[in-house]
């Protein structure tokens, strides 16, 4: 029983940092219709500005994670100028491969940077842990989780409160209209770009704690991303939280209970599953030809 | 045979003569490096015919040439087949496989579809690794003798480069004339307009099948290929990366033109070499190249030259169905 609350509070965590980033890669497509292959590089590159803030510059905890942050927001202005706008016209191929390509850039200057060796980013609350119940509980699991559930009020306060969050709405539902009606439609973009590298920059901050900061850390993290997106629907805010709140708890009682060699192979069967039975999703849209 | 299909057979011969009389002047790493570019040809001219002709999105075609590379790995050390008979063995459960999942699928599309196949991809990866009785886990499958002849062996370099080079040929004029054919035209005009196609009679689940079983085939021949040339298999070379590798070949040479296919395979492939000036740095160029040649020649390299073969069609920037329906 002890063990079963350990394992459910780690789940939560893992699959708190999965929805994080699930919800940078679901913001932007909604909003833009850019599948954006690169989302788990952003993933990466949010863990190593930690590494870079709060290692290598010995900046204090909380100043790192706000320079870390930032860092990433401005990327995120960077990416929308790069990679966004010379992409927007094209077929879902392009922007996939030059997601992909520009994850292979993005991925090969952090290992430029900061080299192969996995380093290590402090947690703010270290490494106590707390006893519940007689299970002892990481605070860094409980941090994550408590400061995922505050991301999310304000994400969701953001889209649903404030002027910039209905145009993003009215965007992502029909850009040309939003346009004719005079929303300010690059701005909101940049805002979506900003928003998501923001998800991501503290995905990436979260889980620098729990496994150890590698420059090939990405690629699994995107992946349990998607899975979380087709699970709970593309484009679905409340959809990539669930996804990746299931994906990250089946990833970790799956492994203690069934199996762990085949623990990735659970959340890609229940995502091709998903995609086979009901390509929407849990939370997604009718989607007609998209499914 | 008209005057503009003789001047572009013209090009396509001498590169042939260039190609099949390459290995007298190159060294034999590079003749290697060669036959690896005539493989990844042989694996992007099937996915051209799932994506550039019926525009399917496949993530996947990197296990598929697993599945041909694996079959016969082995067939021929645990089974003791002959390496022919363990290749036809591979084509063959390749094209079903890739069949059935053509059929699975069927309802996918655009990046759903690119997901699909690459959590399949994945799961292929994650099987391969973990089923240390059949495959040797990650240890892979060593060994595995090279294909013969009578008693002619193409156990050299240069000799299984020719081979390769004689099979992408055979499998360039295939491609050609399927894409002739009523099946080739069929998943055309599925790419352009899916509904339409169906309502002007075309079956649309046969042609989308077809693409994925031929595709599949192609890289079945393709993994026959890799593992008779490396005489080693293990599940790195067949990650779902690989499988991007491959589509981003295919885009950047030109979805839709067989001799794109073929020019972003080859470039692909040799880029390391030109590149070794770089270092570390490599990949990075890599991604940069490409993202430039995405933005620059959105038809692939291909349309550098305007060569008048196959030209792709033009689709609708971004489909909206959603918008549409509304």
């Amino acid at each position: 029983m002890q063990q079963l609350l350990q394992l459910v509070v780690n789940g939560v965590a893992l699959g708190s940092v999965y929805a994080l980033a699930a919800l940078g890669f679901v913001i932007v497509y909604s909003a833009t219709g850019v599948v954006n292959f690169a989302a788990g590089q952003f993933v990466m590159l949010g863990t190593f500005f930690g590494v870079a803030a709060i290692v290598q510059a010995h900046f204090p905890i909380a100043l790192g994670y706000l320079a870390a942050v930032i860092g990433m927001a401005l990327f995120g202005v960077l990416f929308f100028l790069g990679v966004h706008l010379p992409l927007r016209k094209r077929p879902v191929v392009s922007v996939i491969i030059g997601t992909v390509a520009i994850g292979i850039v993005m991925q090969n200057a952090a290992l430029l940077i900061w080299g192969p060796w996995p380093a290590r980013l402090p947690s703010p609350f270290g490494d106590s842990a707390i006893s519940i119940a007689g299970a002892a509980i990481s605070m860094h699991a409980l941090a994550t989780i408590v400061i995922t559930a505050l991301l999310i009020a304000a994400l969701y306060a953001l889209l649903y409160r404030t002027g910039i969050g209905r145009s993003m709405r009215a965007i992502a539902q029909d850009s040309e209209a939003a346009r004719l009606i005079g929303l300010p439609v690059t701005l909101t973009l940049i805002v979506t770009w900003v928003l998501a590298a923001g998800c991501s920059a503290f995905a990436g901050l979260l889980v620098g704690p729990m496994w150890f900061a590698d420059v090939n850390m990405g690629e699994p993290v995107a992946l349990k991303a998607f899975a979380a997106t087709v699970i709970g629907g593309f484009g679905s805010v409340q959809g990539a939280i669930l996804g990746g709140l299931f994906v990250g708890l089946v990833e970790i009682l799956g492994a203690s209970y069934l199996t762990s060699t085949y623990k990735d192979l659970l959340a890609f069967g229940v995502m091709i599953a998903f995609l086979l039975v009901r390509p929407q999703g849990i939370f997604g849209e009718r989607i007609g030809d998209r499914g | 045979m008209n005057r503009s299909r003789f001047l572009s057979a013209v090009p396509v011969g001498v590169a042939l003569a260039v190609a099949l009389a390459l290995p007298a002047f190159c060294s034999d790493y590079m003749v290697r490096l060669l036959s690896t570019a005539a493989i990844a040809s042989i694996a992007v001219l099937g996915l051209n015919l799932v994506f550039g002709y019926a525009g399917l999105i496949s993530l996947g075609q990197a296990a598929f040439i697993g599945i041909g590379a694996y079959t016969v790995a082995v067939l021929t050390t645990q089974a003791g087949w002959s390496p022919w008979l363990a290749s036809a063995a591979g084509v063959a459960l390749c094209g079903a496989f890739a069949y059935v999942v053509g059929i699975v699928l069927l309802r996918l599309k655009g990046h759903y579809l690119a997901l699909a196949t690459l959590g399949l991809n994945v799961s292929f990866g994650i099987v391969v690794s973990n089923w240390t009785s059949l495959t040797g886990g990650t240890d892979g499958i060593a060994s595995i003798p090279s294909l013969t002849l009578g008693s002619f062996a193409l156990d050299t370099d240069a000799r299984l480069y020719l081979f390769a080079t004689v099979v992408l040929v055979a499998l360039c004029a295939l491609t050609q004339a399927v894409r002739t054919s009523h099946l080739g035209r069929s998943m055309i005009a599925v790419n352009d307009d899916e509904m339409a196609a169906g309502m002007s009679g075309i079956a649309v689940t046969r042609a989308k099948a077809a693409a994925f079983a031929i595709g599949g085939a192609f890289a079945g021949v393709a993994g026959c290929l890799f593992a008779v040339h490396n005489r080693f298999v293990s599940p790195d070379d067949f990650s779902y990366v690989q499988s991007i590798l491959y589509l981003s070949m295919l885009v950047v040479g030109g979805a839709g033109s067989i001799v794109g296919a073929v020019i972003g395979a080859v470039g692909v492939t040799l880029l390391p070499e030109l590149l070794r000036g770089a270092g570390n740095a490599y990949l990075l160029i890599f991604g940069v190249l490409v993202l430039v040649v995405l933005i620059v020649l959105p038809d692939g390299l291909v349309s550098l030259a305007r060569l008048p073969v196959f030209r792709r069609r033009q689709r609708s920037p971004r489909l909206d169905p959603i918008a549409e329906e509304k």
